[in-house]
């Protein structure tokens, strides 16, 4: 159970005038605004938006990789702010850098995260040797993950993220660059997890894949969240005929992805 | 946030180690560089030291107008100096480096010697050349000792001790003991190891540090209970770990080189046992700890491999620059000298090859002072690793 209370996150960014001025105008950038929401357990909870709209800031503050300008969030209790080692032990995150070790083969870099979550030797080895088979990457098992496919790669990140069986789950664009079996393959997996109990926060900037998915949508838009519902009142609210209609207008541009 | 783990740290330190070592390439040419370099250089000083020996034994003195001096010629061959009578385009071949040195007699060498006037003897070098000197300053001796034979004859004949021509006798006392004399030859040794020291850590330090941010590994492994802290105290170790395993190498390549090399035949008693060894180690271990821990701090603010490759290179030259002032100094080095990281080493490590007594004050600082640097350089790297701005790419 995730409770995000008007999180925000500003960031610095300098702007150089020409390739020789030294000191360039810093500006002031809201990344996040005020973003608060609810993502239950059981319940896949979607959070949608155009590229830029402060997704990626939002799970990176859930995950304590960002420390929030302002604003509280807790974990099944446990306060982002001062209680960050418990949130890491109850969280698994497939961020937006999903990098794996690539002279390491899956098992092997599946271990690592498991120690580092403080499993023991024999539990370690048994929900790796789970995971694999689970995601189907029995015969790749051993073979160092360099040359690995763009959906194996991803199936060895987010069974890293799931090494410790966490309690709740984010994922930051986890179709992002797979084929459609691959997409199905994630989306299984994604509902497998809501059948387990788990509380599942995602992002997406694909409406189709949200519907498909999601119990609850929170729509962001340049930092704020301008919709929190179900997929059924994404068009009620709206009043769009359809979900992507629907999702364009509550983002309040016409440019839609490209504003 | 929580306690510092030992056993996270571990974890990290062992998969780095496993990590590291996987990367074939990288770590087979920094470790053969460091192996091949130093035995090389030693067989390149040996050939070029034999080399001069065999060619100052085997002197040829090439002269014009040789039967004006057929004393001096006498005297040339039973000092075992080979004559070369009347070289053609001397003067041609000597500024091409074809001879070393020509002696030229003047047509009344013996009228003038006989009246008693000095009899001239020109002596043609080209002195820019730093292989023909040898020749050059040989044969020069040779025809002043000719000289003197001469001159006390003279004196001897009039009925006068030569003594009297030689009020003041100058006798050398050379303290330096024949271990001390090799070790001149040999410093680039201690060079070498802590050349070894720096780039076994290279590679590996660019590794896990800006590789790790490149290849998006980073972000994962900060969202795990591991702390900046235990990653930084992991990978330091682990790169360590290779960096002594490089220095080890080369130290090891030394002691086989030396064993083929017979230095001893040439002149230059040169040792370098189990006592050196164990010295070398005690003075490089520390600084194998040391460079990864510098490198790493420097390393990580790379936002890019590029990038800190680029920042790490000034790391690199300090290694190199560093015992450049103490090889060229004439002067004394001053008191502050051993406490300057890699300058303190590289004296040390020649008082090892020196085999001088080292001070207990000079061990504590090869070994507290690369401790203090790493632990600032520890926590430098912790704060980088852990750093907002960088995590999210700005």
């Amino acid at each position: 159970m995730i409770s995000a209370n008007q999180l925000t996150k500003q960031f610095t960014t300098k702007e150089r005038g020409s390739t020789f001025s030294w000191r360039g105008k810093t500006r002031k950038i809201t990344a996040v605004d005020k973003v608060s929401f609810e993502a239950e357990d059981g319940k896949i909870t979607g959070l949608l938006g155009p590229n830029g709209a402060g997704k990626t800031t939002t799970l990176r503050m859930l995950s304590t990789l960002l420390t929030p300008d302002s604003g509280k969030a807790t974990i099944d209790g446990a306060d982002l702010a001062t209680q960050k080692v418990a949130i890491r032990q109850k969280l698994g995150v497939l961020g937006d850098a999903k990098g794996i070790y690539w002279r390491l083969s899956p098992r092997e870099n599946l271990l690592y995260f498991a120690k580092l979550q403080g499993m023991n030797r024999a539990d370690a080895e048994r929900r790796a040797t789970q995971l694999i088979d689970e995601l189907g990457l029995g015969a790749l098992a051993d073979r160092p993950t360099q040359g690995f496919s763009q959906g194996e790669r991803m199936k060895v990140a987010i069974a890293r993220a799931l090494i410790h069986d966490p309690q709740t789950v984010l994922l930051d664009e986890p179709t992002n660059g797979l084929d459609i079996m691959s997409t199905r393959s994630m989306r299984e997996l994604i509902r497998g997890l809501r059948a387990q109990g788990k509380c599942v926060l995602f992002s997406s900037h694909i409406m189709q894949e949200v519907s498909a998915l999601c119990d609850r949508v929170v729509i962001i838009a340049k930092g704020r969240v301008v919709f929190d519902g179900t997929p059924p009142e994404v068009l009620a609210q709206s009043g769009a005929s359809t979900l992507e209609d629907g999702f364009v207008r509550l983002i309040g541009s016409d440019e839609g992805l490209f504003a | 946030m929580s306690v510092f783990s030992f056993s996270r740290a571990s974890v990290v330190a062992r998969k780095e180690w496993v990590d590291l070592l996987r990367d074939r390439k990288s770590i087979f040419w920094a470790l053969f560089a460091v192996s091949i370099s130093g035995p090389l250089v030693l067989c390149i000083l040996y050939f070029v030291a034999k080399s001069v020996s065999e060619r100052i034994d085997k002197t040829t003195a090439p002269i014009v107008n040789v039967a004006f001096a057929p004393d001096l010629v006498r005297h040339l061959e039973r000092r075992g100096i080979k004559i070369d009578p009347e070289p053609a385009d001397y003067r041609d071949r000597v500024k091409r480096g074809e001879l070393d040195a020509v002696i030229v007699i003047e047509p009344d060498f013996q009228q003038a010697m006989a009246e008693g006037r000095p009899a001239k003897i020109t002596l043609i070098t080209e002195s820019s050349r730093d292989r023909s000197a040898p020749i050059a300053a040989k044969l020069s001796r040779e025809i002043e000792r000719y000289a003197a034979r001469i001159g006390s004859e003279r004196l001897m004949l009039r009925g006068v001790s030569p003594v009297v021509a030689s009020p003041v006798r100058v006798e050398e006392l050379d303290l330096s003991s024949p271990e001390q004399r090799g070790a001149r030859l040999l410093q680039v040794m201690s060079f070498y190891a802590l050349f070894a020291g720096l780039m076994g850590a290279i590679a590996a330090a660019l590794d896990v540090t800006a590789g790790e941010r490149e290849r998006q590994t980073l972000e994962p492994l900060l969202t795990t209970p591991v702390t900046a802290m235990e990653l930084a105290v992991g990978k330091w170790f682990a790169v360590s770990a290779v960096n002594l395993l490089a220095v080890t190498i080369s130290l090891t390549g030394f002691l086989v080189a030396l064993q083929f090399v017979p230095l001893a035949k040439l002149g230059i008693p040169f040792s370098f046992g189990v006592r050196e060894f164990a010295g070398f180690m005690a003075v490089l271990v520390p600084f194998a700890f040391m460079v990864p821990a510098v490198l790493l701090a420097i390393g990580a603010a790379g936002k890019t491999a590029k990038e800190a490759q680029s920042s790490l290179s000034i790391g690199a030259s300090m290694v190199g620059l560093l015992p450049m002032i103490s090889f060229l100094r004439q002067s004394q080095p001053p008191w502050w000298d051993a406490l300057v990281p890699v300058n303190g080493q590289y004296a040390t490590l020649s008082k090892v090859l020196r085999s001088e007594t080292i001070p207990t004050l000079d061990w504590a600082a090869m070994w507290l002072i690369p401790a203090v640097i790493i632990a600032i350089a520890l926590v430098g790297f912790s704060r980088t690793l852990s750093n907002e701005k960088l995590l999210a790419g700005r």
